[in-house]
């Protein structure tokens, strides 16, 4: 392994500041949280860092709190924490499931939150070295390639799937998320927060240099609001979503007000399903709902040419969510 | 759950009770002393520098940045240190055969030019620390000229094909001819024109990565003319002579240590290149050598089971009887052919008429080798998918069918005994056979359907030579020399209860000593299934001479000691000697996600008398396991394109975890043949040849389609279904 410095930063500002400082020396930099993917990409050569800004010196982050306005959640917050905080699991249960399914419980007690909503694609293409858009290059090798694992919705130029489980969750609940930079603060909605590879065939986000991700704030939730986090994985742990689904919903007695439907492992980023949102609005739940809304869920797919399995088992998945979502 | 049933076998003092492994307090304490952990002084570490392309034919190469990096010790490459790596590439993959590794038409070295796979290796360099060797490495400048490459045996065989030797890509046989291995028995035409009906189809099956736990690794340590080898390999006295060869020395010459190692499931069987390529770097640096793989060096770097391509043709009479079978075969062995490329399981079924040609092809893929039974799980999923789809066909159940068409001994080929109609009839018992599976596959209503499959084997468990030695001293303290590595069936154990139960003596007061070639004397090495039988013969004799020694001249007094050794080379008097078994699994298939969850899983294998029962139930659980990854999980993914695998690793092929693994109820019957050590056959690898079978054939009884390649993933199941 190559020789690498290692920048203890005091505050999430101080590590901003030291990240455009090495940048500014010509280093190529990373922000490490938990680092347990970081140190394998660059181990692999598939991150090119030579100088790492080590976040777990950071003392910030690492709560989550509740106020009259929602809840916070700190980006250091590990996933193991996330899984198990009572506020989280009472109001939230989408973001405890998705955090309670990442990897292994070896990763979830290291890796954070921010680091997991953050986290590079695991296309294996760009994982084995590919010079592809995530790579800085100029082409995706899956669309000519192997695509069994990659996007159905909203690929182009690049396909790969975003890898977060609790990114979905998050985006489900309208979280708002808290960016630190050298130059301050400020907060992006979920929606301006994950980027099409149309507008960033490079990045999955909308952090620019120098820029980490702190937290994120949860609007308050309704006292009739309940969420799942459904999950098909490939192996039982220590592994992806080949389909995710977060579903948030507001509901009266089983008649559904507002729904809001994410799913993971399909697209580049994590994916709204509005038009399953807006035929929820207002049904009863019932196995026939829940079914109809699972077909809509994949009305304007547009798999490769491996990866049309993937159409049934959101399908499936989104139908299952529904369901679990059923009152009593 | 677990049963041994020992009808009518005496009970034996040591042999036949559950036996803690003699190692087990180092083993999970972290004091047992593996390869990676040794330190000599002045020991330099050794990295290497492998190709990133499929084919190409190296232009140039330059060190001369690596040699100028401080702390660099020695770089070599394939233009200084053309070493032939005679386990490397053999003709017909004969190992064990030093006039066929002579006469190897297609040679591999430690470094090759043209590179012939994404992994070849080109170079290494030693230096005083790992981090500048790997620095080193990336420091060395070669010039390719890539060349066309092939992936898939079928079209590495079409007229325009891109040669991965100018030969073609048909690989030589253990005479140098290219010719496909052929085995024609009796007389198919006749047999097929017998048949009421003929079936056909074609099977496809994966590469699996060994995914031992301990990557290759080796230390090289020269002693003036004697290399000292610390290796973590299965056979240190096949280490050593194929080392000895490799480097021009006599075997005595050579030193092979492996006191404890991480697992190998056959790719740690005879020498590796990392052994000679560490061997030549510390002879050139004057220094102890440590080269150690990473994960991905060794996924791409070692080998794994040979991908293969299966069309098989059955005729079969209206009353279930098979007139006739035929397989025409295909087996990707990268481009080098480590071994045989073999597909077995025809030869299970006792159909006078049988036909079978299998080619093994030269790819640019990785290489292929050796890999727990290595020519039987791919080909009795084959073979026994064809005959389960051929039964339900002509509406017969398939146990019913195997019991009708199965080889059975004959006046010509007697076996030493032979139990198959007990296990099968014993596990369809056990499982609920009837019960569980539907005679109509897929007639479950609703998207979520179950069915139930089996599979039988029969594995070779022929006797051979080995050799042991047995001391006693004045205190009665027994020690055992035996040439054995435990690599993980617990083998060190179980040559320390065969010598306790010979010697009349408690274990406690045996001390085996192993793992050092210039302390123990030979052995046949931890494959093939042989070291139970054949080395545990040796120690029975050396024991029964060493008590004839203690009857004639009371026990030794003082510093004496009595000392007996044997090298018996033990027959069957022609019978065959096989062990048996029979797997049934019931699974579940989720037809909307594609998904399968195995709900019941019933092992019964006879294995002649176990020595130690929980050794042996670990090793059917184990290979089981491994088993249901190589039918729903694993394969070696390579882009089209480029020629590039894509799913190396852990991570990518989709190991089971804990969490995937099912119960599997391990029952043994147990019997003595009269020939093996106290009767004991072979277990190790036998379990693993039947869980491809019997979960492909469960997932067809529940959907009611066929899956005809493997790994049975969702897309497959899917595309089925849709």
């Amino acid at each position: 392994m190559k020789a690498l410095t290692n920048i203890n930063a005091t505050s999430f500002s101080d590590a901003a500041s030291a990240a455009q400082q090495a940048r500014q020396q010509g280093h190529a930099v990373a922000f490490s949280g938990g680092g347990t993917d970081l140190l394998q990409q660059i181990k692999d050569g598939t991150d090119l860092a030579d100088v790492i800004i080590n976040l777990r010196s950071v003392a910030d982050g690492r709560a989550i709190e509740s106020d009259g306005a929602g809840v916070s959640i700190g980006g250091l917050v590990t996933l193991t924490e996330l899984s198990e905080d009572p506020l989280v699991n009472s109001g939230l249960s989408a973001i405890a499931q998705a955090a309670g399914s990442v990897g292994t419980p070896q990763i979830r007690n290291v890796g954070t939150m921010a680091g997991n909503v953050t986290q590079r694609p695991w296309c294996w293409y760009y994982r084995n070295g590919f010079n592809c858009f995530k790579a800085g290059g100029d082409e995706c090798f899956s669309v000519n390639g192997e695509n069994g694992q990659h996007a159905i919705f909203g690929g182009g130029p690049s396909y790969i799937v975003h890898p977060s489980d609790v990114a979905p969750a998050l985006v489900a609940f309208d979280a708002v998320f808290q960016v630190t930079g050298p130059n301050g603060d400020r907060e992006v909605s979920a929606e301006d927060f994950f980027l099409l590879p149309i507008t960033n065939p490079e990045r999955e986000n909308s952090l620019v240099e120098n820029e980490l991700l702190t937290g994120v704030r949860i609007p308050a939730v309704s006292a009739n609001t309940v969420s799942t986090y459904h999950k098909i994985m490939d192996r039982e742990a220590w592994t992806h979503a080949e389909v995710g689904v977060a579903a948030v919903i507001q509901r009266d007695g089983n008649e559904v007000q507002n729904a809001k439907v994410v799913l993971a492992g399909v697209a580049p980023i994590p994916w709204r399903v509005q038009a399953v949102e807006d035929f929820l609005a207002g049904q009863q739940i019932s196995a026939a709902v829940a079914r109809e809304a699972g077909e809509i869920g994949v009305q304007d797919a547009q798999p490769l040419s491996n990866n049309a399995h993937k159409l049934p088992m959101v399908t499936s998945a989104i139908e299952q969510a529904i369901l679990n979502l059923a009152a009593g | 759950m677990s049963e041994f049933t020992r009808e009518g076998l005496e009970p034996l003092a040591t042999i036949g009770n559950d036996t803690p492994r003699i190692d087990a307090i180092e083993r999970v304490t972290g004091q047992a002393k593996y390869t990676r952990d040794w330190k000599l002084p002045g020991m330099l570490y050794a990295k290497v520098l492998r190709s990133p392309h499929p084919h190409a034919r190296i232009v140039s190469i330059d060190t001369s940045e690596a040699d100028a990096l401080p702390g660099v010790q020695t770089v070599i490459s394939y233009e200084n240190a053309q070493v032939v790596w005679g386990a490397g590439s053999v003709n017909g993959g004969r190992q064990y055969n030093d006039p066929t590794k002579e006469a190897t038409i297609h040679r591999r070295y430690i470094f090759n030019n043209p590179v012939r796979f994404v992994g070849d290796s080109i170079a290494a360099v030693a230096a005083t620390d790992r981090h500048i060797a790997e620095q080193a490495v990336s420091l060395i400048k070669v010039e390719y000229e890539q060349l066309p490459f092939v992936l898939e045996p079928e079209e590495a065989l079409a007229d325009d094909a891109p040669q991965v030797y100018a030969e073609g890509n048909l690989c030589p046989d253990f005479r140098g001819e290219f010719a496909p291995m052929v085995s024609d028995i009796g007389d198919t035409e006749a047999g097929f024109a017998e048949a009421d009906q003929i079936f056909e189809e074609r099977y496809e099956t994966g590469f699996i990565h060994n995914a031992q736990m301990e990557p290759r690794c080796s230390l090289a340590h020269w002693q003036g003319d004697k290399l000292v080898l610390y290796s973590p390999s299965q056979g240190i006295s096949n280490c050593r002579h194929d080392t000895a060869r490799d480097l021009g020395l006599e075997d005595h010459q050579v030193q092979v240590i492996t006191k404890y190692m991480g697992g190998g499931f056959g790719n740690k069987n005879q020498n590796q290149d990392a052994d000679v390529i560490a061997a030549t770097l510390s002879r050139r640096a004057g220094a102890p050598v440590m080269l150690e793989y990473s994960r991905r060096e060794d996924w791409l770097g070692v080998h794994g089971r040979w991908p293969t391509v299966q069309y098989y043709k059955v005729g079969v009479k209206d009353d279930g009887e098979v007139t006739a079978m035929e397989l025409r075969a295909f087996s990707g062995m990268g481009p080098y052919r480590k071994n045989s490329g073999g597909i077995s399981g025809m030869d299970a079924y006792g159909c006078p008429n049988r036909y079978r040609e299998i080619s093994p092809v030269y790819t640019n893929r990785t290489t292929s080798g050796n890999f727990r039974a290595p020519s039987e799980p791919h080909g009795f999923y084959g073979v026994e998918n064809m005959m389960d789809e051929v039964a339900y066909q002509i509406g017969m159940d398939p146990v019913e069918f195997t019991l009708k068409n199965m080889r059975r001994p004959t006046e010509e080929q007697q076996f030493t005994n032979y139990t198959l109609d007990e296990v099968i009839q014993n596990g369809a018992e056990r499982f609920n056979w009837q019960g569980r599976r539907r005679v109509t596959p897929g007639s479950d209503e609703g998207p979520i359907k179950r069915g139930a499959g089996f599979s039988f084997m029969m594995f070779r468990a022929g006797v051979g030579t080995s050799s042991a030695i047995v001391r006693v001293n004045a205190n009665q303290e027994y020690t055992l020399y035996v040439g054995v590595t435990d690599i993980g069936p617990g083998a060190k154990t179980t040559m320390g209860m065969i010598a306790a139960e010979a010697l009349e003596v408690p274990l406690s007061q045996v001390e085996v000593v192993w793992g050092d070639t210039d302390r123990c004397p030979y052995s046949v090495g931890e494959s093939g299934s042989r070291t139970t039988i054949m080395t545990g013969i040796a120690v029975v004799e050396a024991a029964e001479d060493l008590k004839r020694q203690i009857a004639d001249r009371g026990m030794p007094s003082g510093s004496d000691v009595l000392i007996a050794s044997a090298s018996p080379t033990p027959t069957t008097d022609g019978k065959t000697r096989q062990c048996f078994g029979a797997h049934f699994v019931e699974v579940e298939v989720d037809t909307r996600i594609g998904s399968t969850k195995i709900l019941k899983y019933t092992t019964v294998h006879e294995s002649g008398r176990i020595i130690n029962p929980s050794t042996a139930r670990d090793q059917i659980r184990g290979a089981t396991i491994q088993g249901i990854g190589q039918a729903l999980h694993e394969n070696l993914l390579y882009d089209p394109k480029t020629g590039q695998p894509l799913t190396p690793g852990y991570y990518r092929a989709r190991h089971l975890t804990h969490k995937d693994i099912p119960d599997i109820d391990v029952h043994f019957i147990e019997t003595d043949d009269g020939y093996g050590p106290f009767g004991a056959k072979t277990a190790g690898e036998s379990g693993i040849i039947l869980a491809p079978a019997a979960v492909a054939n469960a997932v067809a009884n529940a959907i009611g389609r066929r899956m005809t390649s493997l790994p049975i993933t969702r897309d497959k199941i899917l595309g089925a279904m849709a």
